[in-house]
């Protein structure tokens, strides 16, 4: 095909015009993005002696003061150890659970299919608090009322909608033939599990409990009804910090704890995986 | 063809993942609904009454915060998606730079709620960032009101800036799926800007836009943790109002009635969508 120099030019100037609109786009976010983060870091290094307040656009003077203040003088390191106790176990009992609920979903024409796949989104459709109150009067009839247990249980009901609707897309995802080829090879039902399925949704399992763990580590309303005062976890430990006794730096120190491991991890997983994922998944109800 | 018995092993293989759900979820909405007729009640009378209905309804409280949770999941839904659509159309074309503006975008993403409420509200609280910037550039002469003001402006504001990479992410795969020769016909047969936008971009990537719109609404309906830091003092949310019914003045059944309003508006809402949701697609 051969083009004009006008069309040339215009093409050009089309391609520059967008390359500014990018770094238009860029600078808006990365203020958009970026301050609310240099905010909560800058706050969180406030020498207490020497406060920060209206004038001043940066502190004064910094001090690791704060981080101490909270290792020392709150339940933050008990919180800390509860959330990351919880999420592993709520992340592996969604996955039992839903491993095989998702297998069926991708694979089998069964009727009143449309159904379950709402059913299975129940629990982020459902108001959280509303949930949470009368859950835990479930509980409490149960005995799992401020338990342990009670918390992974809320817990891997509330990652289970991702992890299912993950492992769902991906078990679809499997084309029939790869199937028919190693059954008609005399594979059984292990040797299909094994060769076939297991690699085949692995990158979808990995994203599905990448969402399972950051769903729980970020639970709020359950842990908050059925949990404190028993248990804590950092999601209601900076909520008590921006409570009645809001007391800004503790609350930065709280809220960079539990942000930065979030950030990290999903940007890692990002990488290897397709980020349409989220998207695949919840895009349709 | 799958012999028969195949199909008793299926659904005994949905029931850890649809079970677990149903049993917690069912359960917890059965209770909601027959405590607020009374029924399974906390203090021991257990008898079919209305009372707990005449009584929220007729409360200002509990009108004025279903008022104020309609208003909050509407404005966050219609905000979120106005904000998110021209990313989304700007984001169809690839092109330098558009690589690391996404990853920028998506980092609300993975920063919980309430910690977005925290950094959000680093800005616009009285002493904050913006109101110190505009009061050193003279644009104000006093403060302004922007967190736990009356009208909910501060718990909007963190809606969008929380749900916009989600909003996004949906928009994107549905604009995805419009191909560019139905855009350049258009354009060959006269189409300008605005009727490209509004007559094919928009009811093309409708389905993902009712999703989109419909998962923040209900978010932002039911929201209890973000409106309690940076809502107004009175109302309270719906979900707010229900969680002080039941924990400080232990009227457990009222809070049920409440609960009740939650999940029926959220009930209807979905379905609203799944109406529609044929309507566009019927229309193709």
């Amino acid at each position: 095909m051969e083009s004009t120099p006008l069309h040339q030019r215009q093409a050009r100037r089309l391609k520059n015009f967008y390359l500014m609109l990018t770094a238009f786009f860029i600078i808006v976010q990365l203020v958009w993005v970026g301050v609310p983060i240099i905010m909560a870091i800058l706050w969180s290094v406030v020498d207490p002696r020497n406060p920060w307040s209206y004038p001043n656009v940066i502190p004064p003077s910094f001090s690791v003061e704060p981080w101490k203040y909270v290792f020392n003088y709150t339940n933050i390191a008990r919180a800390l150890r509860t959330s990351y106790m919880v999420a592993p176990l709520a992340v592996l009992l969604s996955f039992l659970l839903s491993l095989p609920t998702a297998y069926v979903l991708g694979r089998k024409n069964i009727p009143g299919k449309k159904i379950f796949m709402l059913v299975i989104l129940l629990p982020i459709i459902m108001p959280g608090m509303v949930v949470a109150l009368f859950l835990s009067r479930v509980f409490t009839s149960f005995g799992l009322s401020q338990t342990f247990l009670g918390l992974v249980l809320a817990h891997t009901l509330m990652s289970m909608p991702y992890m299912i609707r993950v492992m769902t897309t991906s078990f679809q995802a499997i084309p029939q033939d790869v199937i028919d080829a190693a059954e008609n090879l005399g594979a059984g039902t292990l040797v299909k599990i094994k060769d076939i399925f297991l690699p085949m949704i692995r990158p979808g399992l990995l994203a599905g409990m990448i969402f399972a763990f950051t769903t729980s580590i970020e639970e709020f309303n359950l842990t908050f009804i059925i949990g404190t005062p028993t248990f804590e976890t950092i999601p209601t430990i900076l909520y008590s910090f921006m409570g009645y006794n809001f007391i800004r730096t503790n609350a930065s120190v709280v809220a960079l704890l539990m942000m930065t491991p979030n950030i990290i991890m999903l940007f890692i997983v990002e990488r290897f995986l397709k980020s349409d994922y989220l998207a695949a998944s919840l895009g349709k109800m | 063809m799958k012999p028969k018995g195949i199909s008793l092993v299926n659904w005994l293989m949905l029931l850890p993942g649809v079970g677990f759900i149903l049993l917690f979820i069912g359960s917890s909405i059965f209770l909601t609904l027959a405590q607020s007729f009374g029924l399974f009640s906390t203090t021991g009378s257990s008898s079919f009454t209305l009372e707990n209905w005449v009584g929220v309804l007729t409360a200002r409280e509990s009108m004025d915060s279903l008022l104020f949770s309609l208003k909050m999941g509407i404005l966050s839904s219609v905000g979120t998606l106005l904000t998110a659509f021209p990313i989304a159309l700007f984001f169809r074309k690839g092109g330098k730079g558009k690589g690391m503006l996404g990853s920028l975008i998506k980092v609300p993403l993975f920063i919980p709620a309430l910690v977005a409420s925290f950094l959000i509200l680093n800005l616009i609280s009285y002493h904050g960032l913006i109101n110190t910037i505009l009061m050193k550039l003279n644009f104000i002469n006093e403060p302004l009101r922007m967190l736990n003001d009356k009208f909910g402006w501060g718990v909007v504001f963190i809606q969008i800036w929380k749900n916009l990479p989600f909003v996004l992410l949906i928009v994107m795969a549905a604009l995805a799926s419009v191909r560019d020769d139905v855009i350049d016909a258009a354009r060959n047969l006269g189409a300008g800007y605005l009727s490209i936008l509004f007559r094919i971009y928009v009811p093309l990537a409708m389905p993902g836009i009712l999703v989109s719109m419909i998962l923040m609404f209900i978010r932002a309906f039911g929201d209890f943790p973000i409106t309690s830091v940076a809502g107004p003092l009175y109302p309270a949310s719906l979900a707010g109002r229900m969680h002080i019914m039941a924990t400080l003045y232990q009227e457990w059944d009222q809070a049920a009635v409440l609960g009740v309003i939650i999940i029926v508006t959220t009930f209807f809402v979905i379905w609203s969508y799944s109406r529609l949701a044929g309507l566009v697609q019927g229309e193709e």
